[in-house]
């Protein structure tokens, strides 16, 4: 479609002819590790996603505790096509959370956080947090037995934080216990805070990324680095992606639909084998490992206090990491991201076979 | 004491035998409502995909079509990808700022 009056229109109120040479001036360098770019774009891409499915399904929910359930089983059962859009939007949150963390251990690993990215990372760590607090509050919108006992116990753990924990408790339940009132409260933090906060946060991070260039690992900075237009070159290589990311998607979401259960009962004995979600199974487990006191202390506020501290840490890992941000190399760090991720794999999958 | 004799007099209908047999019968029925107990949790499970054959077959035919149109999207892209390379190493893509302007 050539539309040249409307073209001339714009370009009198718009540098068209501007946009179109800076997206073709943007460079990508081209290295062995360039593959870890595109984990960025696939998390952006799963975003927009879980987006338009979420709207898709808030035209129909209904957050109340006498009809929350309900809802959902009707937009399961009865509206056309919304098994699929809920699985999807089941899944796309998955498929998003995994590659958030592959696009963060990625750049814990290439150093990518380095001087001076800092705020890079501090802006992508704050919405992985961001992402895992949309996993939770999604979980109880479903209402059913499994959602309640999971966010009774995940709004309980983070009442074991010594001082402020109980404040930080009774804001997220919005009472005494996990009610209506936490129902609509995750809800409102599902469907308009996160979304807002996601939306700034993620419009700082490209915007950082765009600022200071794509980073190159430390060990093929001494090397000639071949560079890429981002457009048209690396725009097809992620539509390439996004593609298959789709496909995969999509398998997921028609072979693996999500279950729903009993509908809550806040007076009812939770389930027998309650677990989290995976990406919480790796705190569950490292809270077992802890008594139930430790030198007249409680357990679970020192376990609570020790990972809090590790990732304190890790969010502020690049001002930790002096080396690098000198450009030399620094293999503490670089252990250091490998026993995190171990950590985590580990933990998660003992949660998760236990 | 005139309700006790008309319930006697009902209850003499049935002989000894007849209670027997319903007890063994009872007996005999629980074992079979126990196991008759997770079909009937499975029927209360809620149906998260088409239970109807024809639309189960309708959504893997979709996903076989979907996946067939992505390969073939993908063939485009390379093909597409590989051209502009092309173009790219023979430098032909770039602006000549002394080439002269038909208008």
């Amino acid at each position: 479609m050539n539309c040249p009056r409307l073209k001339e229109w714009l370009e009198e109120r718009y540098d068209l002819e501007g946009m179109k040479r800076l997206a073709k001036g943007k460079l990508i360098p081209e290295h062995r590790y360039d593959l870890w770019y595109y984990t960025g774009g696939i998390t952006l891409f799963l975003f927009i996603l879980q987006f338009l499915t979420g709207m898709l399904m808030a035209l129909y929910y209904v957050p109340h505790i006498d009809f929350a359930h309900k809802s959902i089983i009707e937009i399961v059962t009865k509206l056309n096509m919304g098994w699929f859009f809920r699985s999807l939007h089941h899944w796309g949150s998955q498929l998003a959370i995994v590659f958030l963390f592959i696009h963060l251990f990625g750049t814990l690993l290439l150093k990518s956080y380095r001087k001076p990215r800092e705020f890079v990372w501090l802006t992508g760590f704050i919405l992985l947090g961001i992402s895992i607090f949309f996993g939770l509050s999604g979980y109880l919108l479903l209402w059913d037995e499994r959602a309640f006992a999971a966010v009774r116990v995940a709004t309980g753990g983070a009442g074991a934080f010594p001082v402020i924990g109980g404040f930080i408790k009774a804001f997220l339940r919005g009472s005494m216990d996990v009610t209506g009132d936490t129902l609509l409260r995750f809800y409102a933090f599902h469907v308009a805070i996160l979304p807002i906060l996601t939306l700034g946060l993620i419009g700082l991070h490209i915007l950082l990324v765009q600022m200071h260039g794509m980073s190159v690992p430390l060990s093929l900075q001494a090397e000639k680095q071949r560079e890429v237009p981002f457009f048209p070159n690396a725009f097809y290589k992620d539509l390439a992606i996004w593609l298959v990311v789709t496909g995969v998607l999509v398998t997921f979401t028609v072979f693996l639909p999500p279950e729903i259960g009993v509908k809550a009962d806040p007076l009812a004995p939770p389930p027998e084998n309650v677990k989290p979600e995976w990406y919480f199974l790796f705190l569950m487990e490292t809270l077992k490992l802890f008594p139930g006191s430790i030198l007249g202390m409680n357990g679970e506020t020192i376990a609570i206090m020790l990972v809090a501290g590790a990732i304190l840490f890790f969010f502020l890992i690049p001002f930790f990491d002096r080396k690098s941000a000198r450009g030399e190399k620094s293999p503490l760090f670089t252990w250091i991201g490998v026993i995190y991720l171990l950590y985590f794999l580990t933990m998660t999958a003992v949660g998760f076979l236990s | 004491m005139r309700r006790v004799a008309i319930m006697g007099k009902f209850l003499s209908r049935f002989s000894s035998v007849w209670f027997a047999r319903l007890t063994a019968a009872a007996i005999l029925l629980l074992p079979v409502t126990a196991v008759a107990a997770p079909a009937a949790e499975k029927i209360a499970r809620i149906a998260v995909f088409p239970t109807a054959p024809y639309y189960i077959f309708i959504v893997y035919e979709s996903l076989a079509v979907f996946w067939v149109a992505i390969l073939g999207l993908l063939v485009i892209i390379r093909m597409k990808l590989r051209e502009i390379e092309r173009i790219q190493a023979m430098g032909a893509d770039n602006e000549d700022p002394d080439a002269p302007l038909l208008e």
